[in-house]
């Protein structure tokens, strides 16, 4: 019965990532070939919904967990209220950035590699697949999947930071586009610098979450630092969806 | 002393310059290693200033242990939740999880900070009290004038924090906050910052006023770095504590405390922390790009690059707005809480007052613009934003009508609280009153950046926030220390505070509308108003000898205040149905709502029941 319930839930996984992957090909078909920015705004949001509700489960906000105020569900229920709210205040940064950029460069966007960004977008989102993965199988006791798959996330996310910092950053330097040279590229670097911010710290988080993991501190019935990780990981894949056309699909070449 | 030198502040305030001095020297080498400038009149260079100012707010968290217990959670410790504190003074300037203690601790940095803005308005105020420049520099008055008011804010800040985080617990019946580590975090992640922020005098403060627009703020002294770092640094004790507070009023409330039961304090604390958790984010963003701008060249606000400084004045106001509510709803929760206390009446309209709150707040997430009439943005933006800022006097008349038709009929008592509730009102109406004419694109366009401006705003935060926020603190002194502060000095205070006061700021808005310019040093006396802003700087001095009365009121009334250890106030509020101070774990007992909470004056209504055994 509990392994039945275990399939379906990382099938779940699977079929949300699926529609994900299928939307970021989709969404990179659209603004090359059409160009149409409320199709490509859409489809961000629908990626966004899907990733809050099937990976960050933000209905579990909504489960009751009883009146005992001492009791472990009922402390974790409140921990995760604690973790939503940290995450709406943080969004209110990026939401500042994204104004930002629409502010000083309206529909405009600066000179970059349209398929890097894509590459690094895919690694992120399949990074975001493995967490998932991670936390379900935590949920169900099975702490060889879950090591397996946050190292697997951990490598991707590792990849990402490397893409962005490594590669598009040099690539950007060579091609003019540099923090002081316009506001595009002060843009572009305070944008993905402070993504890239967040990113490192959810990259330290998974470590410390790994390394408990490996000493078996999580169970199945009591694992939310697991939980926290995994939301905050999606919560950083959230803000990418957002960035990622804002940067790289919307609008005409400077 | 050496109980000090062992303290968290201590080894927290030493760590953080031992920080400050290892990151400006890293920089410095580096730019050696560069072949850059390395030395600048303030002996470093700015970037090595603001790197060593960052490393040192982190060498203060590490250095004073308050994130001790996390590290051991990343470790995979447990730690416990039951924390001993100290008994005697030492437990305030060490790492408390106690909320009272932390709420004790935000108040005295509050009013520790209330004093040093308090001082330098002194001082610049005294510069005005004559045409002419007598013993300031430009740069010193736009100095001390710009840190008046930041300083201010983070005190009032500082403050609300401290009455929210003493009484919200509380009145809601819970052991502590939601997050008690997190509590003493946003207590302790204030100190550095502000030290940052004061450190902004030494080197070479900034002329910007508190708002610290670019492009004029790109390119000021190296003190607006220190400025921008250490107001966003203390912009996380904001955050964070707003975070707290919502996670425990939605978590923690006693048993039968439904929505509509809380107490009206706790409604208002609620809605400050809407603001605090969200749009103080905007104004750290701000901060960080023209630091970004001013670092590495970014160009958000510059228009050579193609920047837009009306971006950040968008940015700014979209926090700094909903900030003056934050400083104003706590305190307006204050006097709809003693309002019924001292007329020994039903609170009027409670679930109205409960909603104007929200409403108050939510409006105002829709009115930041109005500070940008005369800035050259949009025009077509001008009249929507006259209207959402005008909208904001409904759910604020709505409080005043309350209030009016509690104390209607009413039997009034008028000790020292009372007085303070009575004369916030007043004050805070004059405020209000004067808030329109702002509001209206076209009087606005006349009275934007005149001493007007500078009067309506006094009004307000005074009304909002210092008047309610004494009234508290005579109020709930005895539930903090077991003893009362003096009845004769208390009076004293208010009655030569408030018509100072109400002087100040009349000849304010009358200079105002005959062209005194704000944040300006100097006049003409041609002009007529020199005689005003004598009276003025004379008010501003009784104002200070009148704190100056409550300090020696408040420091010798904790060692030697008359005892009271019962409900001095006869209050229904379940704080005063045990004994004072109170408990360590505040109540022993749970208590159980089963009435309402403002039915003073109805026979046989009860709001609380303590629950029998444990």
């Amino acid at each position: 019965m509990e392994n039945n319930n275990k399939a379906d839930v990382l099938n779940q996984g699977v079929i949300i990532f699926v529609f994900l992957a299928v939307l970021t090909a989709l969404e990179f078909f659209v603004a090359i070939e059409i160009g149409a920015i409320v199709l490509l705004i859409i489809m961000a949001i629908v990626k966004v919904g899907l990733v809050i509700y099937y990976y960050m489960h933000i209905t579990r906000l909504n489960e009751d967990s009883g009146d005992d105020k001492h009791s472990l569900k009922y402390k974790t229920a409140t921990n995760r209220l604690g973790l939503w709210l940290f995450l709406l205040s943080d969004s209110f940064v990026f939401g500042g950035l994204l104004v930002s950029r629409f502010y000083l460069l309206s529909l405009t966007r600066p000179p970059l590699n349209q398929t890097l960004g894509l590459i690094v977008t895919s690694v992120l989102l399949l990074s975001s697949f493995f967490m998932n993965r991670a936390e379900s199988s935590m949920e169900y006791g099975d702490r060889k999947g879950f090591t397996a798959s946050i190292i697997i996330t951990l490598i991707l996310g590792i990849g990402f930071i490397a893409g962005v910092l490594g590669v598009e950053w040099p690539s950007a330097l060579a091609e003019g586009i540099t923090p002081s040279s316009n506001t595009a590229g002060a843009i572009f670097f305070m944008m993905t610098g402070m993504h890239a911010l967040h990113v490192l710290t959810g990259l330290i988080f998974l470590s410390v979450v790994l390394r408990n993991g490996r000493r078996g501190l999580y169970s199945a019935e009591k694992h939310w630092a697991v939980e926290a990780a995994a939301v905050y990981w999606h919560f950083v894949d959230v803000v990418w969806i957002f960035f990622y056309p804002a940067l790289y699909l919307i609008g005409k070449l400077i | 002393m050496k109980k000090f030198f062992s303290s968290a502040l201590a080894k927290g305030l030493i760590w953080q310059l031992f920080g400050w001095i290892i990151g400006a020297v890293f920089v410095t080498l580096i730019r050696l290693l560069m072949g850059l400038k390395v030395f600048d009149i303030f002996f470093f260079t700015e970037p090595a200033w603001v790197f060593g100012g960052f490393i040192g707010v982190l060498f203060f968290i590490g250095g004073s242990g308050i994130v001790n217990d996390w590290f051991k959670w990343a470790k995979g410790e447990e730690t416990s939740d039951h924390h001993e504190d100290p008994d005697g003074w030492e437990k305030y300037i060490n790492v408390s999880l106690d909320h009272k203690v932390i709420g004790i601790q935000y108040t005295i940095t509050s009013l520790f900070l209330l004093v040093v803005g308090g001082s330098f308005a002194l001082i610049f105020r005294t510069e005005l009290a004559q045409p002419g420049l007598q013993f300031l520099t430009l740069q010193w008055y736009n100095t001390l004038m710009s840190l008046h008011g930041i300083v201010m804010i983070i005190g009032i800040l500082v403050g609300v924090a401290g009455v929210i985080n003493y009484l919200v617990p509380l009145l809601i019946g819970a052991q502590d906050m939601a997050f008690p580590r997190l509590n003493a975090f946003s207590y302790w992640i204030a100190v550095p910052g502000i030290v940052l922020l004061l450190s902004s005098l030494a080197l070479g403060g900034f002329d910007t006023g508190w708002t610290g627009y670019p492009p004029l703020s790109a390119r000021a002294p190296v003190g607006m770095q220190m400025f921008f770092l250490g107001v966003f640094t203390a912009g996380w004790s904001s955050i964070l504590g707003g975070l707290n507070l919502l996670a425990t009023t939605v978590r923690m409330r006693a048993k039968g405390m439904v929505a509509f039961r809380m107490p009206i304090l706790v409604w208002a604390a609620i809605a400050t922390s809407i603001i605090t958790l969200t749009a103080t984010q905007s104004i750290g963003l701000s901060f960080q790009l023209v630091m970004f701008q001013r670092l590495f060249g970014m160009g958000f606000f510059d228009s050579a690059k193609g920047g837009d400084p009306i971006l950040f004045q968008h940015l700014f106001w979209f926090y700094s707005h909903p900030a003056v509510y934050v400083f104003v709803l706590p305190g307006l929760g204050v006097i709809s809480e003693l309002i019924p206390v001292f007329v020994r009446k039903p609170l009027y309209g409670y679930r109205w007052i409960a909603m104007s709150s929200l409403g108050i707040a939510l409006v105002g997430f829709l009115v930041w613009a109005h500070h940008m009439f005369a800035s050259g943005m949009n025009q077509y933006l001008q009249v929507p934003f006259m209207y959402s800022t005008l909208l904001v006097a409904v759910p604020t008349g709505v409080k005043f009508f309350s209030w009016i038709a509690t104390i209607w009929k009413g039997k009034i008592e008028t000790p020292t609280p009372m007085l303070f509730v009575v004369g916030g009102i007043v004050v805070f109406l004059i405020g209000g009153l004067s808030g329109p004419p702002n509001a209206t694109v076209a009087t606005d366009l006349h009275l934007t950046d005149t001493y007007f401006i500078v009067g309506h705003f006094h009004d307000t935060i005074f009304g909002g926030y210092v008047f309610p926020f004494f009234a508290a603190i005579y109020y709930w002194f005895p539930k903090a220390t077991g003893r009362r502060m003096k009845e004769s000095l208390g009076k004293i205070h208010f009655w030569l505070m408030t018509p100072a006061f109400l002087t100040l700021t009349f000849l304010m808005m009358r200079v105002g509308m005959l062209g005194m310019r704000r944040r300006i040093a100097d006049y003409d006396p041609a002009l007529g108003f020199a005689g005003y802003h004598l009276v003025m700087t004379i008010a501003g001095f009784l104002i200070a000898l009148s704190i100056l009365i409550f300090f020696i009121n408040f420091f010798s009334s904790i060692k030697n205040g008359e005892k009271v250890i019962g409900n001095l106030w006869n209050s229904r509020s379940p704080e005063w149905q045990v004994p004072s101070p109170m408990p360590v774990h505040n109540y022993d007992r749970p208590f159980e709502v089963i009435g309402e909470p403002y039915d003073y004056g109805l026979a046989g209504s009860e709001y609380i029941k303590f629950t029998k055994g444990k």
